[in-house]
């Protein structure tokens, strides 16, 4: 038997398709069943997420099993033959494909550790359907050690890759752990709330919603589950805050040099980060000459995005050289067959108790 | 074999030395436990070296030049082995090590110039031992102050001209560094007290040259927290006045 694997993903194809291949998430181990069903198919896992829909499994001819798997999906789903483009891998390089994509290296933000909680998701999902037997567990069971291995050994999660995740990493370069973080919002617009959002997820509280129309505001800080206060107002809570976003429609500046210079001066110690993403800018360029004081503007937080995601690419041959040495030093031990009088594991095996029946081990492999 | 032991945690300290510098030139950090094992080899033959020399003098190894540098830097590493993981501080043992490895190699070549040899104590003063090796470690304590200074200054600069390239990752952030900077203030001038005060109860009470360079020294690092406390001074402010006062205390030390 032979591992392989069959799939798009967002390099192969549109959204458009994706989202007609993709499985429903109660559905998979109903369709997991129906694949084991398809002649050869030992084994099956189902990744299927909005960027990628993988089927990974276990055959004595891959090549034909992938044949009868691209019909049953189009029999399946609401896609016509030739429509689509699948890739198809068989023995090493399946193995390949599922070590870089647990590794994030096959995502759209290279290093993203999303889909390796979707990669454990998938294989417990397949697990608890019977749809796995030794190689398909032993397959995934190295990805997760390849996953962890290429994100400690190498700097593919490191530099932000977005204007929001960049706004994180800055204002945690700056506080450390940003629980209790007070934020600021200057301008209720989309990006602000996208901002704050993100500024959220990693403890920031305490979020301050102003706005020129106060509805617009008071929308925005309850979705946040901040406080709206009057545009007025703001100037008044620049004391009170730890971070400010900026991002009115304004035709001038509404911060300028001497109110920061006013608040400074009574803050002394406390650090003040003004992330602006205005255009045209809302706060005062000589700002950042102050002491303590640390402003980004919108280029220069898109430029630090762009430097990220160029680092990013950079590891990408220092991340595949890791999983060769992995490869090497391990070899797929999902690849190899039992040793002989142990018995190898069928399609049988692979089944859950109450399909396999108390019979199922007694088969081997022929 | 004590000469031997400094030239072993010198050579180690070297090493930490030039992996800080080809990590500023490449931007390539690594982990802090390289920084770590650097650290913790250097600190075993430092240890070494001062029980030789210790047990050569009868006394605590502070009796000369060469040795007073030694003890300094045996406790910059101890005080960032203590504080540098608590606080996420891993780098600063990279930025700590070059100090270290500096006054080391002033020792060796002063222990090579002119060693004066065993200066065992006429009579074992319990209290003049305690006065030499708290204001040592005080020291210790100012220096990586003035080290979190420079990582503050640095990543400050960084900020400030928006460059964000390796070394912005691998640093700390600032505030961590801030407040590692007044801790490491605090406990330096808190050892440098305890020294002083020590010095009162001495058998032979120290000369006017020695009273008042100590004294000079804590009160500079007093009237620094003084002001902090009081006015809570700006981050950078705090920073370059740790590094300023270090030079002044590093300087003090050859009148002494």
């Amino acid at each position: 038997m032979s591992i392989f694997c069959l799939g798009v993903n967002h390099k192969t194809a549109p959204v458009e398709i994706r989202e007609r291949l993709a499985f429903a998430e109660k559905s998979i181990p109903e369709h997991l069943h129906a694949i084991r069903e398809i002649d050869d198919v030992g084994e099956a896992v189902v990744l299927s997420t909005c960027n990628r829909v993988e089927i990974y499994g276990a055959a004595d001819t891959p090549g034909d099993a992938l044949d009868r798997l691209i019909d049953y999906l189009i029999d399946h789903f609401e896609v016509e033959k030739g429509e689509v483009e699948f890739y198809r891998h068989e023995s090493e390089a399946a193995a390949m494909h599922l070590f870089e994509v647990a590794s994030g290296l096959d995502s759209m933000v290279l290093g993203e550790t999303e889909i390796f909680g979707q990669i454990k998701k998938a294989y417990a999902t397949a697990q608890q359907s019977g749809s796995t037997s030794r190689r398909m567990n032993k397959l995934f069971q190295q990805s997760f050690s390849v996953g962890k291995l290429v994100r400690s050994s190498t700097r593919i999660q490191q530099g932000s890759t977005s204007v929001g995740a960049a706004t994180v990493d800055l204002a945690e370069k700056i506080f450390g752990r940003l629980d209790g973080c007070r934020v600021m919002i200057i301008g209720a617009g989309e990006m602000s709330r996208v901002t704050a959002q993100s500024l959220q997820s990693r403890g920031a509280s305490s979020i301050i919603v102003s706005n020129r129309s106060y509805d617009k505001a008071e929308e925005l800080a309850t979705e946040l589950g901040g406080k709206a206060i009057h545009f007025d107002d703001w100037a008044n809570y620049l004391d009170k805050v730890d971070i400010v976003i900026s991002s009115t429609s304004a035709p001038h500046t509404v911060l300028k040099k001497e109110m920061v210079d006013s608040v400074m001066s009574d803050r002394r110690d406390h650090t003040l980060f003004l992330i602006d993403i205005a255009v045209p800018r809302d706060i005062d360029d000589d700002i950042n000459e102050i002491d303590n004081v640390y402003l980004f503007n919108i280029d220069e937080l898109q430029k630090i995005a762009d430097d990220g995601k160029a680092r990013r690419r950079r590891q990408i041959e220092i991340c595949r050289d890791v999983i060769k040495e992995f490869l090497q030093e391990k070899g797929i031990e999902a690849l190899a067959d039992p040793p002989k009088g142990l018995g190898g594991k069928t399609k049988q095996e692979g089944r859950s108790p109450e399909t396999s029946g108390p019979s199922g081990n007694a088969l081997t492999n022929p | 074999m004590d000469d031997l032991y400094l030239i072993l945690s010198t050579v180690v300290f070297l090493g930490g030395f030039v992996l800080a510098v080809i990590s500023l030139r490449t931007g390539e950090y690594g982990s802090g436990r390289v920084n770590i094992g650097i650290a913790v080899l250097g600190l075993i033959f430092q240890s070494l070296f001062l029980k030789e020399r210790g047990a050569m003098h009868g006394r605590c190894p502070i009796t000369n030049g060469a040795e007073v540098l030694v003890f300094i830097s045996w406790s910059t590493i101890i005080l960032y082995l203590a504080l540098g993981r608590p606080f996420r501080l891993s780098l600063l043992g990279m930025f700590s090590i070059p100090m270290v490895f500096f006054f080391q190699l002033m020792a060796i070549f002063s222990l090579q110039v002119a060693d004066p040899g065993p200066r065992p104590p006429d009579t074992l003063d319990p209290w003049l031992e305690l006065h030499a090796s708290m204001s040592l470690l005080a020291y210790g304590a100012f220096g990586l102050s003035c080290v979190a200074g420079v990582m503050y200054l640095v990543q400050d600069r960084q900020l400030k001209s928006h460059h964000t390239g390796k070394l912005f990752y691998s640093l700390p952030p600032i505030r961590y560094l801030t407040q590692a900077l007044l801790r490491l203030l605090i406990i330096g001038t808190a050892l440098l007290t305890i020294g002083i005060i020590a010095a009162f109860f001495m058998d032979q009470f120290p000369n006017a040259l020695h009273l008042i360079v100590s004294g000079a020294v804590w009160l500079v690092y007093a009237v620094l927290l003084g002001i902090h406390l009081a006015k809570r001074l700006p981050p950078k402010q705090l920073s370059l006045s740790a590094i300023c006062l270090f030079a002044f205390a590093v300087i003090t030390l050859s009148a002494l």
